[in-house]
């Protein structure tokens, strides 16, 4: 299944700046049951859409010869959930640009609402043929390069279809065993990889790697899964992830630990440190900062 | 500004970004064989210096200053460091000890000889350099 989320480039200027879309529509494979019950575009792959838009931007900057990874996010907010029937507007801008790393921040918007923001990503660059071959990265970008400008028709976000109780996902990005819970503390779980995963032929043809987003969305849910259990009263709405950090690829086969842990719990919410490891070795850490939710109906 | 007066801030923003506690990072420390550091923490050890001291740290300046006055192909050749190239790189690298230094090592190997203390010199001197450019202007 597809893993490339840009729809359409409407502006490109080489090493500063781009603009694009993505529709969310039913055809889309990554939904998700928000909480209200209708289905969301699975929120932390608005990031990974934002992430790919800097990318197709430092990929033409450097004639398709290097590619950005994900490396180091110093913050990122989920602001509100992405409905089917909506059209995300998407703007990066590059800050930094050499050939080892490229800075960017980044934001999306469902018409005037901020729906996702990038404060600073830092990607390493390496050689684009150890990912895709020259040939499918060009053709990809050209079908997707079309500048100009989009209109956004803004309905009331109900989706038209017959029935969105009777909606079928289709994917669920969530750790498959929970190996240790300690309520309101800590717990631990295992995220086995599997080649058959559907995001794997697009990230990357040549090597496949498990994206980070998709860890982070599994966090998240795991995040879910441990404030049911421990019973406290959180506002998943306005998810912050702060000093993301990915320092190795994880690969099909893999078997990833994540360790959770309360770093924090006071009037201003709960903050969730994460740490997963392969063979001991840390590859992804980060922090889950979530409001109370008392306060944020205050 | 020197080693000294920067360290503890050096000590924390390394403890920081490979997720360990400060009591385990001392100014000798090797960044990769002591602290189990990786190459994206060297991005982003750099940016958050750059940051926390108001000076900017182009890439590959590490290997830029050890090279000094030498031509690239007399610093190395191949990608493996020559002999000349070796003794700048002991010269630069002062606070690494000699016996870390192996022969034929090649040019990417060198971020494995990095201590806290070459960080704190590297700030040190670009903030000097900073300092002597805003002078001039």
């Amino acid at each position: 299944m597809r893993f490339l989320f840009v729809d359409r480039i409407l502006e490109l200027s080489p090493g500063r700046l781009i603009r694009g879309i993505k529709h969310v529509t039913q055809d889309d494979f990554y939904l998700t049951c928000g909480d209200d019950g209708r289905p969301n575009f699975i929120p932390s792959l608005i990031g990974e859409t934002l992430g790919q838009l800097a990318a197709w931007n430092v990929m033409c900057t450097n004639d398709f010869t290097m590619r950005p990874v994900a490396g180091i996010v110093s913050s990122a907010h989920l602001l509100r959930p992405v409905h089917v029937g909506d059209t995300i507007q998407l703007e990066s801008t590059i800050d930094s640009l050499d050939e080892s790393s490229v800075r960017y921040h980044s934001s999306a918007y469902v018409g005037s609402d901020e729906v996702f923001r990038i404060d600073s990503a830092l990607g390493p660059m390496l050689p684009m043929g150890d990912f895709i071959d020259n040939e499918t990265i060009r053709h990809q970008f050209n079908e997707i390069y079309r500048p100009g400008e989009h209109t956004v028709e803004i309905g009331d976000g109900t989706m038209h279809a017959d029935d969105e109780n009777g909606f079928i996902y289709k994917t669920k990005m969530v750790f498959d065993k929970i190996i240790d819970c300690v309520p309101g503390q800590s717990m631990v779980a295992e995220k086995l990889v599997s080649r058959s995963a559907p995001y794997f032929p697009d990230h990357f043809p040549r090597k496949p790697v498990l994206p980070m987003t998709v860890l982070l969305e599994c966090k998240i849910n795991l995040a879910k899964a441990f404030i049911n259990r421990s019973n406290l009263d959180v506002n998943f709405e306005k998810c912050e992830m702060h000093r993301i950090k990915m320092s190795d690829f994880v690969l099909p086969g893999d078997s990833l630990i994540t360790h959770l842990q309360v770093k924090r719990h006071d009037d201003d919410g709960l903050v969730l440190n994460f740490r997963s490891e392969l063979d001991g070795k840390r590859v992804c850490v980060l922090d889950v900062v979530l409001p109370n939710s008392r306060k944020n109906h205050d | 500004m020197n080693t000294e007066t920067v360290y503890p801030k050096v000590r924390a923003i390394v403890a920081d970004v490979l997720v360990i506690d400060e009591d385990e990072v001392s100014l000798d420390s090797q960044l990769i064989s002591d602290l189990g550091a990786e190459s994206i923490d060297f991005l982003d050890l750099v940016f958050q210096l750059e940051k926390e001291f108001d000076i900017k740290i182009p890439r590959g300046q590490l290997e830029k200053n050890a090279r000094g006055e030498l031509a690239e192909d007399e610093f190395e050749k191949g990608g493996v460091l020559t002999d000349q190239g070796m003794i700048a790189l002991k010269n630069y690298l002062s606070e690494v000890p000699a016996e870390h230094f192996k022969p034929n090592m090649k040019v990417n190997e060198i971020p494995t000889l990095f201590t806290v203390e070459t960080f704190c010199k590297l700030i040190v001197a670009a903030a000097n350099e900073k300092q002597s450019a805003e002078s001039v202007a």
